[in-house]
């Protein structure tokens, strides 16, 4: 394995292989499918992180929700005035949102009340509103639409209004000003922006509440302090920073591709039984080569090179094919099936695209995690087939 | 050249040995045509095996030009065997889905040589056994001859002092002995030593022969 | 305990490693208690087979463990964005007691695995196999390293707590830090970079001169020094701030990842360097290209951390 590559040598192997071909072929195509499952399982959840983590970089520094009795309600709107006293806190915005079922179809929109004069808590909503004439929400009949819900709501011939059902069922009419495509689709996608007063009048919420409110702050090193003076003021109120949501969603997703891993070191391992197995019976066949080999000249060195050679080539092969489907798989087909495995089965989420974050270091786990596992099994048998008495060929 | 003294070889098998080669001494010398003879299972293939270094004496001393190689580690006997030792075997025993170039450059594999000279030393030894026109072909779809001519094209690569035949004409007809028993003439005309264990009697009477040695139950008939 | 896929790949391959170098483990010591060369017995006929197995099983693990070392660091590095205060791998290391330990017990394997395959293949050229007997008792010993080694990782990834704060590197590697790394920082930094090139020339001298005891002993000692002097001096040049002295995050994108070419030829020079001179002192072989990839790899090692400082002058005008 130390000199230069014996060409010859490896030529030797891949015939090798090529000559028992039923049994390699059988083997290759297994491992295959391990690689394949374990590098789209991969992929999947390092996209949905990427995805999230720049979800989460959109979401405002600290959030506050106000607790009673172990559930959440809503904050009044006059707390602002006394949050934006505390020092190291730029600004403070009360948010009127939440889900609206829509039945017909079976989903959920998230409904975002804005106030176009406000700075908006988010880039991404600032980029919205930006792009778009702010006359749309001083009349109270217009609303702002993700690619999403425009997608169901034409499906519903909903083409240019749609009618909610307001908390006391009266219909409220909105007609569709825009519709908006954001880069961060897994949020926006389901998203309705309407005026603060429309969005009111739907959840038939109190004009003096909010349904929580948003903090900025000028320096992030001091969030921790901020956070601390808020639970002082405020001891009903709960505090989620950027950060809290940040390390949550890394734990969901290292908890899924974990379980998934670990249910893939389980296969290998079954695996590697089975080719321990399978290696170590060797034919009378194979017996007769090795005696060959020996009476030839070659040492048990050699023939264990040999042997390395073949378990090397064949898992590498694998691994290589496994990895290729894996990618058209997963960027090619958006992963389906297994992607629900990951993103749970859900309708409140409109479909998004897995975006590519693949990178030379996620090649490199995966190669460990599968073939030197392939070529461990086969080192006590390719010895045990070295150490065979060469006399074998004899008779 | 090739001593054997006082060897004796136990095979264990389970519970009881099966004594294979019983205290046997056997001098040959540089250049001689030896066959062993003798009856199924009398030990002959286990002298050709200890002489070539691929199973080790219970006891005694095998020497090779003076040098011990009773007692060689796996990498120097393998080593030896490359350098000195060119094996023909009952039934061919090539690898079926190499072509004869492939077959015959088998032995030069694990010193890694260069190209080139694998390739002028295949030319070579394919020439003097005329089968260099069938250099690409699949051995399996050889004649019988030409495939015994393979075999011994592969034990001569490395160009070895020293050749050992285990009963090659078992599986040949009358003709294709005959073919052997030329080549065998030729490689002994080469001054080559030559030790071939057989019950085929066309052996005993070739004039080329120096030497008969009749094996019986492990010992050494004079 | 975080299950990232990169802990499992290391914790799955260390389940391997443990389980062949515990085959090789009893192989080894059976083989110290019996081998016989000169018997023909066929227990000495198993135990000269077994003896391949052992090292073929030490070929897998060594040759893995190149990789797998990087891959460690690069594992820390990007826990790193997980773990809160963690700027570097140094953070992660850091984070529980033994991390250090891990390390230096890391590289240290690399040193002992690869010390035993050189005398491996020694062994194999001599006829007689005159060390085999001390080669397996050396693995013997080895494989307790090795031991530690996995048991630390485990207990290392074990321990690992998202949710605790660890110290970055900024305070880790500074004269304020708590642990023995503080000392160095006593110690002016003219001195050590004295004593680390002090140790290059003496290290020169003595392959010129043929003088293996010094070779080695200079070896030992450069690679001490470099460490040291990178960790105090050379690295705040690399990062040109005079305060930030970690030898991690050298390996980071930022810096084009010229710690990576750093180590392994620092580590190259002084493996061969030292393992290499050790061996011939052993075998009584005279092995001149050991020495030879050595001086070229330290030199090398040398010609690159010389540089930053010395391009930062030319171009600043002033020392850090
Ligand atoms: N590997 C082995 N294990 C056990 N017994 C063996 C082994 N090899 C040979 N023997 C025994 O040793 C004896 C000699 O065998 P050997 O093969 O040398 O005979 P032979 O003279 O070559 O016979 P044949 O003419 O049939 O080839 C036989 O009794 C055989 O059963
Ligand atoms: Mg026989």
């Amino acid at each position: 394995m130390k000199s230069k590559i014996n060409i010859f040598l490896m030529e030797y192997a891949i015939n090798s292989l090529l000559r028992r071909g039923g049994k390699n072929i059988f083997i290759l195509l297994i491992f295959t499918l391990l690689v394949f499952l374990l590098s789209s399982a991969l992929f999947i959840s390092e996209s949905i992180k990427l995805e999230l983590n720049s979800v989460v970089k959109q979401l405002p520094q600290i959030t506050l929700q106000r607790f009673q009795a172990g559930r959440q309600v809503d904050v009044p709107t006059s707390r602002v005035d006394k949050l934006i006293l505390i020092e190291g806190i730029q600004s403070v915005v009360p948010r009127v949102w939440g889900y609206y079922y829509f039945k017909v179809a079976g989903v959920n929109f998230s409904v975002v009340g804005v106030d176009a004069f406000e700075e908006q808590y988010t880039k991404q909503l600032q980029d919205i509103i930006d792009k778009t004439d702010i006359s749309v929400f001083k009349q109270d009949n217009s609303m702002l639409v993700g690619s999403g819900v425009r997608r169901v709501l034409d499906e519903n011939y909903y083409k240019d209004f749609f009618n909610f059902v307001t908390h006391d069922g009266k219909w409220k009419r909105l007609n569709i000003a825009g519709v908006f495509n954001s880069d961060v689709s897994l949020e926006a996608n389901d998203m309705i922006l309407i005026s603060k007063k429309s969005a009111y009048e739907i959840f038939g919420m109190d004009k003096t509440m909010a349904t929580d409110i948003v903090v900025k702050v000028s320096n992030p090193t001091e969030i921790p302090m901020i956070v601390s003076k808020i639970n002082e003021l405020y001891p009903d109120m709960r505090t989620i920073t950027q950060d809290d949501i940040r390390v949550s969603y890394q734990n969901i997703f290292d908890y899924k591709s974990g379980f998934f891993l670990a249910l893939f070191v389980v296969c290998a391992f079954t695996f590697f039984i089975i080719i321990y197995d399978k290696a170590s019976g060797l034919s009378s066949e194979e017996k007769k080569e090795i005696g060959i080999l020996k009476a030839v000249g070659w040492r048990m060195d050699d023939i264990i090179k040999e042997k390395f050679y073949e378990s090397f080539i064949l898992s590498f092969c694998a691994f290589l094919l496994g990895l290729v489907l894996a990618l058209f798989f997963v960027y090619g087909l958006q992963a389906p099936l297994l992607r629900d495995v990951f993103i749970g089965y859900s309708q409140l989420k409109p479909p998004f695209n897995l975006p590519f974050n693949v990178d030379f270091a996620h090649m490199i786990l995966l190669f460990l995690l599968s073939v030197p596992v392939y070529i461990a099994s086969t080192i006590i048998p390719s010895w045990k087939a070295s150490t065979l008495d060469a006399d074998e060929v004899m008779r | 050249m090739i001593k054997l003294e006082k060897v004796t070889k136990v095979f264990a098998q389970g519970q009881n040995e099966v004594v294979a080669l019983k205290d046997i001494s056997l001098h040959v010398r540089g250049g001689e045509f030896v066959v062993l003879k003798g009856a199924s299972g009398s030990g002959k293939s286990t002298i050709l095996s200890l002489i070539a270094g691929l199973s080790k004496p219970t006891c005694g001393e095998i020497l090779v030009d003076g040098k011990s190689i009773s007692k060689l580690f796996d990498n120097f006997s393998a080593m030896f065997r490359r350098e000195n030792i060119g094996f023909i075997f009952q039934k061919y025993n090539l690898i079926p889905t190499l072509s004869v170039k492939e077959n015959i450059i088998v032995p030069l594999i694990p010193s890694n040589p260069d190209p080139k000279e694998i390739q002028i030393r295949a030319c070579e030894v394919m020439e003097k056994f005329s089968i260099a026109s069938k250099a690409d072909m699949l051995v399996k779809n050889l004649s019988g001859g030409e495939q015994q001519r393979v075999a011994i094209a592969r034990a001569l690569i490395n160009n070895p002092r020293i050749i050992i035949a285990d009963e090659p004409t078992a599986n040949l007809d009358s003709k294709l002995s005959l073919e052997l028993i030329e080549i065998l003439k030729k490689l002994k005309a080469e001054n080559r030593t030559i030790l071939v264990a057989t019950h085929d009697p066309l052996f005993f009477e070739l004039d080329c022969v120096d030497c008969v040695i009749e094996v019986k139950n492990g010992e050494i008939l004079k | 305990m975080t299950l990232t896929p990169e802990i499992i790949a290391l914790l799955m391959l260390d389940a391997l490693f443990l389980f062949f170098s515990f085959i090789a483990f009893v192989i080894s010591v059976r083989i110290y208690l019996k081998w016989d060369s000169s018997s023909f017995s066929p227990l000495q006929y198993g135990l000269e087979k077994q003896s391949y197995l052992v090292g073929v099983v030490i070929k897998y693990i060594f040759f893995l463990k190149l990789p797998l070392f990087l891959f460690y660091v690069y594992t820390c590095d990007k826990l790193s964005n997980i773990i809160t205060g963690a700027m570097c791998a140094s953070g992660v290391v850091n984070s529980v007691d033994f991390g250090l330990y891990l390390m230096v017990f890391k590289i240290l394997n690399l040193y002992l695995f690869g010390f035993w395959l050189l005398l491996h293949q020694v062994d194999l050229k001599d006829e007689k196999q005159s060390f085999t007997k001390l080669k397996f008792l050396l693995f013997a010993i080895f494989f307790i390293f090795l031991l530690s080694e996995i048991i630390l990782e485990v207990s290392f990834f074990a321990s690992l707590n998202i949710s605790k704060i660890v110290s970055c590197c900024g305070t880790l590697f500074s004269a304020t830090s708590s642990s023995y790394i503080s000392l160095l920082f006593k110690i002016d930094s003219a001195v050590l970079v004295g004593l680390f090139y002090g140790c290059f020339v003496l290290m020169v001298v003595a392959y010129f001169l043929k003088n293996s005891p010094i070779f080695i002993v200079s070896n030992g000692l450069f690679l001490f020094f470099s460490i040291a002097s990178l960790i105090i001096f050379f690295s705040t040049y690399v990062y040109e701030l005079p305060t930030h002295n970690c030898p991690f995050c050298l390996l980071q994108k930022e810096y084009y990842g010229v710690g990576y070419v750093m180590y392994i030829s620092l580590f190259m020079g002084t493996f061969y360097g030292f393992c290499g001179g050790v061996l011939q002192r052993v075998s009584q072989i005279v092995m001149p290209h050991y020495a030879l990839i050595s001086i070229v790899s330290n030199t090398f090692y040398v010609a690159i951390v010389s540089l930053y400082p010395i391009v930062y002058r030319l171009h600043n005008g002033v020392w850090l």
